[in-house]
């Protein structure tokens, strides 16, 4: 089932056309990996989808629902959420408090009144199983602002994660990473992303490779190539694309 | 409501006139606010010290011409050591702190005009060389509000000028648009918003040495200017030289049309308009979006 | 917890001392307290506009104003009404003002923010000065504070200090547990994170202008009250009760107590009463001087009074509410 799917989507900024005519489907369960050469416009697909922008032409249906200029509070409340390339997370509440945030958004929990925080036992319970999962339990009660730059990009990732969306947009999740920290961070989001909808905006090759389900190249704001990891890696414009650039692709 | 048609002439050069007072100094304000993003309130306190400088200067020289040269300068060496000594202080400890610094500024300025100069307002005169009238379209218009009107086109020429045609004007509009970059690409951006400060403090001080034979010289003026000039950048949107030129103009000519009109709402029409701005295009109308 | 049981202890003696407090000190004095009383409320209001919900406000007077003139039209055209209700409706309308400016006010962000409350403030302080008919323009409107019916105590009459000051001290004890008690709730955590990040927070579901224009109101609400509890004490309403100065001086009482503290603004009004009754006696500059105060406040120690006591115990015996760390 075809979980979200982009139509004719233009994006422009002052004359500059960031996306052009972009057509996507991405499938309930797949991961599907967002690649392309920088400028490319692939922050901009994943602000356009998310709701910070709104597309100056073409469509975006979530769940068959059309969802198109919608405010991201909206969005994310739909099941769609997304992490940051920078990394965005509340610096002065702890890891805990980061991770219950989001949790208790997910339960239409905002503008409670009438019951006190800490009595809450089912968020509670909630956060720290998270917490577990993500292997931030040691830190749980650092501010936000002292973690470790691995540390925080996992929080990063378990934010938008604690909203239990069905669709999650990562924007390059392992930026700044060592090969090493790179591997941990593949594997955790594999573990925790397992039943989810999952689109990626990667620079790293060798991540792309062993996590997509499908790839789809942009380059100018334009798809070049949309497909399977191996058809990808054959086509020709993408090579194109590509050429006079470091290739990290295995195997090339 | 029958008015003849010179009266409509005469608010509507009344609101030009005034307007371009409100562009001198809004002028400043939404320079210093696009490119370090802080609202400087002390500006409209800079403008209040210009025109109690120009009083004293004319007063004790007798020369009008003088004090508007002394104005500016004495204004913008009040705005140098503002930003140099207490700005750039608070300026890591975010903008809700450098919002209050210059309110506290504006605040200390507005007592010191009242220390020195009294409560009420002091008395400023036209210059013998300005007054007078000339007859336009049938009515009578008083030469100093042309001069004024002269001063605020030869400003707003001189500034375009700048800001267009030399390389400090181009580095000024990088800085308005991202003030990191600038920096990064080794221009001494500490420099420019030093300068930027001290010129836009000195057009402040100007237009309020110029002001005072026309709007009367007192405690009060600093925060009048304040609240018309805010509207202005909101309408103009921050950062934009043309959108306080234009929104100056016309909240100038609104007012006075306004006061002619319906007198008793005149402040109510800033505020719809302010308010319809802020719900229909929040940045303003020159305002960058996003 | 060792501090938790001293918290609770000090917290008692507070109020037995405020409760005795009347008849261990002159008149003078005990009108003194009562003006801190409703001070804190007020500044309180407005901390918590700013410490938990990141708006710095300029013209915070306006709901203070008012609540405070509402009360003194109620009194003068529906005598009839029971005190409480009088000061309550004052809240509400403090709130409902605060609703139809925040409205506005709360799309906004930082500078803006700040001076479009302050146009807000103008446009009321407008009103007050020139619908003499109504408000009585710059003479403004005294009152003759009726009655506090209590059922079982009876009639206990408002122009004795010592019955207002009880009164005024019980309502605003009464606020304070309830904004204690809201930033104990997810609706406080709402608007922390709001403030933390406001486009995280918008990205993972939070409607950032409903849960700030609530707080917004909510705090209107307060600075009503305590403008109500103003109209009380003083006997009389103009329109200095919703001018600039004295949004200005909520900003200084906070300030000086120290912003992100839950209690600070209560130390804040004490000091800012007492600073400036001493020095505008010694003085006719001292506004110039709290100016000057101000600005090296802001330089220097922005994190207040409170800030400067280091001592862990006294320091979380402030903090009943949830602190915030910057």
């Amino acid at each position: 089932m075809t979980i979200l799917e982009l139509q004719g989507v233009h994006k422009d900024f002052k004359g500059l056309t960031v996306l052009n005519d972009i057509n996507l489907a991405i499938e309930e369960g797949e991961c599907h990996a967002i690649i392309g050469p920088n400028g490319a416009g692939k922050s901009t697909l994943f602000n356009v989808i998310s709701g910070k922008y709104k597309p100056t032409q073409g469509t975006v249906r979530f769940n068959g629902e059309d969802i198109t200029g919608l405010a991201p509070h909206k969005i994310s409340r739909k099941g769609l959420a997304r992490s940051f390339q920078i990394t965005n997370v509340f610096p002065g509440m702890t890891v805990y408090g980061n991770i219950r945030n989001a949790i208790l958004s997910r339960r239409g929990i905002r503008l409670s009144m009438l019951v006190r925080l800490k009595n809450i036992d089912a968020v509670h319970q909630e956060a720290i199983e998270l917490i577990n999962v993500l292997g931030l339990d040691a830190i749980k009660d650092v501010p936000a602002s002292e973690l470790s730059y691995g540390q925080q990009r996992a929080l990063e990732v378990g934010i938008a994660l604690a909203t239990d969306p069905k669709l999650i947009l990562l924007d390059e999740p392992t930026a700044g990473m060592t090969r090493e920290q790179s591997r941990e961070a593949v594997s955790l989001i594999k573990n925790i992303t397992k039943g989810k909808t999952l689109m990626v905006v990667e620079h790293d090759m060798d991540v792309v490779f062993s996590m997509a389900d499908r790839i789809t190249v942009l380059s100018y704001g334009v798809v070049l190539a949309s497909g399977r990891p191996d058809d990808i890696r054959r086509d020709e414009a993408v090579k194109k694309a590509y050429l006079g650039k470091k290739r990290h692709a295995r195997g090339q | 409501m029958s008015f003849s048609f010179d009266i409509y002439v005469i608010q509507a050069i009344h609101g030009v006139v005034y307007g371009m007072l409100l562009f001198l100094v809004a002028s400043g304000l939404t320079l210093v606010f696009g490119m370090m993003g802080v609202l400087n309130l002390a500006h409209a306190g800079f403008y209040m010290l210009g025109a109690y400088f120009a009083y004293s200067v004319a007063a004790w020289s007798g020369n009008f011409w003088l004090s508007l040269l002394v104005a500016p300068l004495g204004a913008a060496i009040g705005g140098m050591f503002v930003e140099r000594f207490l700005l750039r202080k608070v300026h890591a400890y975010g903008h809700a702190y450098e919002l209050l610094l210059t309110f506290g500024v504006f605040l200390v300025i507005g007592e010191v005009v009242k220390w020195f100069w009294g409560n009420s307002p002091v008395p400023v005169s036209v210059p013998w060389s300005l007054t007078g009238s000339m007859t336009i379209l049938g009515a009578t218009y008083p030469y100093y509000r042309l001069f004024i009107l002269g001063c605020g086109i030869v400003v707003l020429l001189v500034m375009a000028a700048i800001i267009t045609k030399t390389r400090i004007g181009i580095i000024v509009r990088a800085a308005v648009s991202d003030a990191e970059m600038v920096g990064a690409l080794g221009t001494n951006v500490t420099l420019v918003f030093l300068g930027v400060f001290a010129i836009g403090s000195a057009f402040a001080g100007l237009a309020g040495a110029i002001a005072g034979p026309f709007l009367g010289t007192n405690p009060a003026m600093g925060f009048d200017i304040l609240m018309d000039a805010f509207v202005v950048i909101v309408i103009g949107g921050f950062g934009s030289i043309l959108g306080a030129l234009v929104a100056s103009l016309m909240i100038g000519v609104l007012q006075s049309f306004g006061i002619l009109i319906l007198p008793k709402f005149a402040l109510v029409f800033q505020f719809v308009l302010m308010a319809l701005v802020l719900i229909v295009r929040p940045t303003g109308l020159f305002g960058d979006k996003e | 917890m060792k501090v938790g049981g001293l918290r609770t202890a000090g917290i008692c003696l507070c109020l037995v001392g405020i409760g005795i407090l009347p008849y261990l000190i002159p008149i003078t004095q005990v009108n003194m307290v009562i003006e801190i009383a409703f001070f804190s409320l007020y500044a309180m209001s407005f901390n918590m506009l700013f410490g938990y919900g990141g708006m710095l406000s300029f013209g915070h007077s306006a709901y203070f104003g008012i609540g405070a003139y509402t009360v003194a039209l109620l009194c003068k055209y529906f005598a009839g009404l029971p005190l409480l209700l009088i000061l309550l409706l004052g809240g509400v309308a403090g709130a409902v003002g605060g609703l139809l400016a925040g409205f506005f006010c709360v799309r906004l962000k930082g500078a803006y923010f700040a001076l479009l409350t302050m146009a807000f403030n103008q446009f009321f302080f407008a009103i007050a000065l020139k619908w003499r008919s109504l408000t009585g323009g710059d003479d403004g409107l005294s009152i003759k504070r009726p009655d506090l019916c209590l059922p079982g105590l009876g009639s206990i009459p408002m122009n004795n200090a010592i019955n207002v000051y009880y009164l005024v001290i019980a309502i605003v004890v009464l606020c304070i547990l309830v904004q204690w008690y809201l930033t104990s709730t997810p609706f406080g955590n709402s608007a922390l994170a709001i403030k933390e990040n406001d486009e995280r927070a918008d990205f993972i579901g939070y409607d950032i202008f409903s849960v700030r224009l609530t707080l917004f109101t909510i705090c209107s609400f307060f600075a009503g009250i305590a403008g109500s509890l103003f109209t009380l004490f003083q006997g009389i309403v103009s329109t200095s009760s919703i001018d600039t100065a004295m949004s200005m001086q909520v900003v200084f009482m906070t300030f000086i107590g120290g912003v992100g503290s839950f209690l600070g603004p209560i130390l804040g009004a004490g000091v800012y009463l007492y600073f400036t009754d001493w020095v505008s006696r010694i003085t006719d500059r001292w506004e110039f001087i709290l100016g000057v105060l101000f600005i090296l406040l802001v330089m220097y120690l922005r994190t207040g009074l409170v800030g400067l006591i280091s001592n862990e115990k006294i320091i979380s015996m402030f903090r009943l509410g949830r602190d915030i760390s910057k």
